[in-house]
């Protein structure tokens, strides 16, 4: 097999590979980069209720049991703490209740890690450590190879070296444009 | 067909793995340095030399980036920030209401009166004449259990 045919076979075989690691990253990419705007991780929710409370009486079993009733609650209080002097919390499994003695305002926050944008998130900020590091790794080389390979996937004028070139030098320019500009 | 079934493995084993009940950074805390965060914050300047492990509810988590949790102290009112760098650790929201073991030293940053009294005002307490300080703790090493 000439060169030219093997580094074809490998540019396409190791983009296969590269497929379900470039979508978890181009996909993580976007989240985390508008993570301000919008929370890729976890849906939280807030959702407000007005319950008569009674400050001596907060901190009894009896009160939560019928704070939960009240608010449809099933799972049990992990948790207790005084935020501060207008605080009180509890806290239950992905739940946590914000009261508020004085106002008799109860806020319930709840909070969801979201379906498979949370895993990617994960993944692209390597909380996984050392094996998927590695593995990272592995796949930035097979990066610079499908990179660099692109370069001799065509021969001659239809190529890179016909007013396709073009494109590597813009891909080039782009991040100097923005290093030039913005580093300054 | 078989690439597909081994993504959703996976996946999936990536989802249960995350949901576990006991969650460790850099092999977990030393519970053996065990200390009350009230004692800690008593003698704050020690402690930013001397390493020790502190232990309490979490009541706030960093809902973006995971980058510091909000430990309660075993004095009411009284917290305390456990602050790790961007992607040093990341604490998940839903470890609010578990319990935190975090071992490592505390930083000391002096604030000016106005951050001091901007701060107090959040947290709902009466403005003061002198600046405090500011106590974070750094961890390198966290264990949070349900």
């Amino acid at each position: 097999m000439s060169w030219f045919k093997l580094n074809r076979s490998l540019h396409r075989d190791i983009g296969y590979f590269c497929i379900g690691m470039t979508l978890v990253f181009a996909i993580s990419g976007i989240a985390l980069n508008h993570i301000h705007q919008f929370n890729s991780n976890y849906q939280v929710s807030r959702e407000s209720h007005t319950i008569q409370l009674d400050s001596d009486q907060l901190e009894t079993p009896e009160f939560e049991a019928r704070l939960l009733q009240e608010l449809a609650l099933s799972s049990p209080v992990k948790a207790r703490f005084w935020q501060d002097r207008n605080t009180y919390k509890l806290f239950l499994k992905d739940t946590t209740l914000y009261l508020n003695p004085h106002t008799n305002q109860v806020l319930v926050e709840q909070v969801k890690p979201r379906f498979l944008l949370r895993q990617l998130n994960f993944l692209h900020l390597n909380e996984a450590r050392a094996a998927w590091m590695w593995f990272s790794d592995f796949y930035a080389l097979l990066l610079i190879f499908l990179a660099l390979s692109s370069l001799f996937m065509v021969k001659g004028k239809k190529g890179v070296w016909g007013p396709r070139g073009l494109l590597v030098i813009a891909g080039f320019a782009a991040p100097i444009g923005f290093v030039a500009f913005y580093s300054s | 067909m078989k690439t597909s079934l081994i993504s959703v493995i996976f996946l999936l084993t990536l989802m249960m793995s995350m949901g576990a009940n006991s969650k460790t950074y850099n092999g977990g805390a030393d519970k053996s340095k065990l200390l009350p965060i009230s004692s800690l914050l008593k003698d704050a300047q020690r402690y930013t030399t001397e390493s020790a492990t502190i232990a309490g509810t979490v009541t706030r988590v960093c809902q973006k980036r995971g980058c510091w949790m909000q430990l309660a102290s075993d004095e009411k009112f009284q917290t305390l920030m456990v602050k790790v760098r961007d992607g040093d650790m990341v604490f998940p929201m839903t470890a609010q209401g578990k319990t935190a073991y975090a071992t490592g030293t505390l930083k000391l940053i002096s604030l000016s009166l106005e951050q001091t009294n901007q701060r107090r005002q959040a947290q709902q307490l009466e403005p003061v004449d002198k600046p405090e300080t500011l106590h974070l703790f750094t961890p390198v090493a966290v264990t949070i259990e349900d």
